[in-house]
């Protein structure tokens, strides 16, 4: 089977963000992620659209998505003081959505700049 | 102390002609940065390239970047904010004495090449890593380097730039700072954002046990942290979406799984000058991406009463923020 290809996809692994990446992909993998560096290679290759683990964990069992997410809106809410965490491996778009959580539960939002 | 002197990447690549990395190893931790922007390009302004152009490493001890570095500058452990200070002054032609100097761990002859290289540059950079910005003085020292680079344009252009790791950490800082002003270390708890690291950084949240539920996506602190604010993450409810069961969702009470950025999951991720590049996803994830997810749960946080006690309605700045 011939693979597909991307050209100039945008590598995320660091800060360079490189944009000149050609990714040779079939359904499940990608196989090839030529001008990455050792770590933009290992980044593509290690990530597959296998369903590797469950949709979601709620205290340890498998639940479904509906659920994980009204569990953690519930939990969420119930905190006084709750911290938003992280956002360095997402996308803006989800970064902006993570504002949004903060500012609407009035709490804590911080990234890993402040490490 | 406020301000950053800088410029993108592609300047750096066209006009640089005198680098220098501050506390940082790019040659294993960004690999493509020498060959894509710093020494090795040629440019019109730089038609030899790595010929015209001098490499100065500045770090505690002898990286593999230090090959590349055409001078290698072991400054003592701890002593960067002291050394900065000594070139801020030495610069202007202030007295320092040699006490002073030698309790950096440089010579007076190294510090007075460095100098006069800097000064005969045509165009500066200054590149500074987790070394500088994460050792005592932490952005105190991040801070003093970026005063350098601004005075130094008093004698030649100089710029300065954070080496950023983490994929997107610098969209993280762009983000909050155009949804709330400040670029990280932000509480709304009094319904509008304040900014004050120290009092409401996660680290330093954590280890006072200050927050009672924890939302973490895109980041792992459950195997970088500190040992007590991990305790305190398995103590609270901590929610978890990452591609992948990390430290952090074996400790946590929810984990969901999402698709990993850029490989199942679009958006825009910004390198580390502040440039946003378009991801280019090439696989379909069985799993939803973090966007969608957050989206789902602000929604159903929005059906339930408001947390003010008084009833009053959600300032709802998250539905009316600007699209653009």
């Amino acid at each position: 089977m011939s693979l597909q290809v991307i050209e100039n996809a945008t590598c995320t692994f660091c800060g360079c963000v490189c944009d000149d990446i050609d990714l040779h992909y079939d359904d499940v993998r990608i196989h090839k992620a030529d001008h990455a560096c050792v770590l933009g290679t290992a980044w593509f290759l290690n990530h597959t659209a296998e369903k590797k683990y469950p949709m979601a964990l709620v205290d340890g069992r498998e639940a479904t998505l509906d659920e994980a997410i009204e569990t953690a809106a519930t939990l969420l809410h119930e905190a006084d003081m709750p911290l938003v965490y992280g956002m360095s491996n997402t996308t803006c778009e989800a970064q902006k959505e993570c504002a949004a959580l903060a500012d609407q539960l009035g709490g804590l939002l911080d990234s890993h700049t402040s490490l | 102390m406020g301000g950053k002197v800088t410029c993108t990447l592609g300047e750096v690549k066209q006009r640089a002609d005198f680098i220098v990395y501050w506390g940082g190893n790019p040659a294993e931790c960004h690999p493509r940065h020498f060959t894509k922007y710093t020494i090795m390009q040629k440019s019109k302004f730089l038609p030899r390239g790595r010929k015209d152009r001098t490499m100065v490493l500045v770090d505690i001890r002898e990286t593999k970047s230090a090959k590349a570095a055409d001078i290698f500058l072991q400054v003592r452990p701890g002593k960067d904010f002291e050394l900065i200070t000594i070139l801020r002054a030495m610069i202007k032609d202030q007295h320092v004495s040699d006490e002073q100097i030698s309790a950096t761990g440089l010579t007076r002859d190294a510090i007075d090449d460095l100098i006069r290289r800097m000064k005969a540059a045509k165009f500066g950079c200054f590149f500074f890593g987790m070394g500088l910005s994460m050792t005592r003085g932490k952005h105190m020292n991040s801070a003093s380097l970026l005063m350098l680079a601004a005075e130094m344009n008093a004698f030649t252009k100089f710029v300065a730039m954070p080496m950023r790791g983490h994929g997107n950490v610098t969209g993280a800082d762009v983000i909050m700072r155009w949804q709330t002003g400040y670029p990280f270390g932000i509480s709304f708890n009094r319904g509008y954002p304040r900014y004050n690291p120290g009092e409401f950084s996660t680290v330093d949240v954590l280890v006072r046990g200050d927050c009672d539920a924890a939302f973490i996506i895109g980041a792992d602190p459950g195997a970088t942290m500190p040992q007590p604010a991990i305790d305190h993450l398995a103590r609270i409810p901590t929610i978890v979406l990452d591609p992948h069961i990390t430290h952090t969702s074996r400790l946590a009470r929810v984990h969901i799984t999402t698709a990993p950025q850029g490989i199942a999951a679009p958006g825009t991720a910004y390198r580390m000058d502040e440039l946003p590049m378009p991801l280019k996803p090439a696989l379909k994830s069985p799993y939803p991406s973090d966007e969608e997810v957050v989206r789902r749960i602000n929604e159903a946080i929005a059906k339930k009463p408001f947390w003010l006690p008084d009833g009053r309605q959600s300032p709802n700045l998250w539905s009316t923020q600007v699209n653009q």
